[in-house]
C-alpha cells in the first residue's frame, strides 16, 4: 500500500490517479476526500490523532505500507509582514507539521518489512529565494531539513526518504499566482519551462521503485534550481 | 496481578536482552532505554517496540509507542526497563 496526502486535488491527486491507474494500491487521505476511484479516508495531516486513527485503520486491515507520499499543502503567496498569524500557523502546520505527523506515524509501518520510500514535497522556491512567499519557503525548507536528517534515521532500516520540490506546477496551488509571476520563477529554472503534474508523479514512480533504493535525503528540484 | 506483572516484566525483560550486543549483561528495573547511558542504540529501540507491539497483539491489545509519554524524554516509558514494563501494564489494562 502506498499512503497519499492531500489526496482530494492538485499534485496529491494526480500521483493517486498514476499509481491507481498503474495497479498500485493507493490510500489516499485528505480532509475533505470522496468520489475517488481509489480507498480513501478523511484526514487532516495536522491532526495528530487523526492521522493515528489512519494508522489503526491500517494495522487493522493488516495492510502492508511500502510508500508515504507527502503531498498535502498549503501556500498563501503574501509578504509576510502581511501575512496574518492565523495564516502563517495553518501554513506551517498543514506543510510541516503534517509532513513530520504522517512520517512518524506511518514510517514504523514500514520499518517492520525493512523497506519502504517516504517522498515529501517542497517547492523550488527554497532554492531560489522566492520573494512574497516567505511564510510557505519556510515551512518547506523545514520540510527539506527533515528529511535530510529523517532519512538518515531511517536509513538502517533500508526506508528512503526524499524530497520533490516543484516549480510552479498547474494545479489549484497556483490560483493567486499571476501569468507574469509563474513566468519569473520558470525563468530561473535551469530548464526554462513549466511543468505538469505528470511529471511530477513520473518522479514519484521513480522514488517509489525499489530500484531508488540507493537515493535518499535528496532535494529533487523539478526544473532544476 | 503481581504474578501477571511479573510474567509481563520477564517477557520484556526478556525482549531486551535479545536485542542487548552483549548477552552477559542483567537486564534490570534501573536499565536505561535512552540518555547517555542507554545499553540499545536507536534501531535497535525502534525494534524492541516492534517487538512489544507484536507481543501485544498477541495478547489482545495494541500497544502504543508513539505516545506524548513515549516522545518525552523526562517522562517517558523508555528512561529505563522498569518503566517500560509499567507502561506496557498500563496500556494492557487500559485498553484490553
Amino acid at each position: 500500500m502506498i499512503v497519499v496526502t492531500g489526496a482530494s486535488k492538485g499534485l496529491g491527486r494526480a500521483i493517486c490517479d498514476r499509481l491507481h491507474a498503474k495497479g498500485l494500491h493507493v490510500f489516499g487521505l485528505s480532509r475533505e476526500i470522496k468520489d475517488v476511484p481509489f480507498p480513501s479516508m478523511a484526514c487532516d495531516v495536522s491532526n495528530y490523532e487523526n492521522i493515528k486513527m489512519v494508522v489503526q485503520r491500517i494495522k487493522k486491515d493488516k495492510h502492508q505500507v511500502t510508500g508515504l507520499v507527502n503531498a498535502a499543502g498549503i501556500a498563501s503567496m503574501n509578504l509576510a509582514v502581511t501575512t496574518p498569524p492565523a495564516v502563517t500557523q495553518k501554513i506551517v502546520n498543514t506543510n510541516l507539521l503534517g509532513t513530520i505527523f504522517c512520517s512518524q506515524l506511518i514510517a514504523p509501518l514500514m520499518l517492520r518489512q525493512k523497506q519502504g520510500s517516504i517522498i515529501n514535497f517542497s517547492t523550488i522556491a527554497v532554492a531560489l529565494g522566492l520573494k512574497g512567499e516567505s511564510v510557505y519557503v519556510a515551512s518547506k525548507a523545514g520540510v527539506e531539513g527533515f528529511t535530510r536528517s529523517f532519512a538518515r534515521e531511517m536509513a538502517d532500516f533500508n526506508v528512503t526518504v526524499n524530497c520533490i520540490a516543484p516549480g510552479p506546477i498547474d494545479t489549484n496551488l497556483l490560483s493567486g499566482v499571476t501569468d507574469q509571476q509563474i513566468l519569473k520563477i520558470i525563468t530561473q529554472q535551469i530548464i526554462p519551462r513549466q511543468f505538469t503534474p505528470d511529471a511530477v508523479a513520473d518522479l514519484v514512480e521513480v522514488l517509489l521503485d525499489p530500484r531508488s533504493s540507493s537515493l535518499s535525503g535528496q532535494v529533487l528540484n523539478v526544473g532544476g534550481a | 496481578m503481581t504474578t501477571q506483572k511479573e510474567t509481563i516484566r520477564a517477557e520484556v525483560f526478556n525482549q531486551i536482552h535479545q536485542l542487548l550486543d552483549d548477552k552477559n549483561i542483567t537486564v534490570n528495573d534501573e536499565m536505561q532505554l535512552i540518555g547517555g547511558a542507554r545499553v540499545l542504540d536507536s534501531m535497535k529501540l525502534v525494534e524492541l517496540c516492534l517487538a512489544l507491539e507484536d507481543k501485544a497483539a498477541d495478547m489482545g491489545f495494541e500497544f502504543d509507542w508513539t505516545s506524548d509519554a513515549a516522545m518525552s524524554r523526562s517522562r517517558s516509558m523508555f528512561r529505563t526497563a522498569g518503566a517500560l514494563v509499567a507502561e506496557f501494564m498500563t496500556q494492557m489494562e487500559s485498553k484490553k
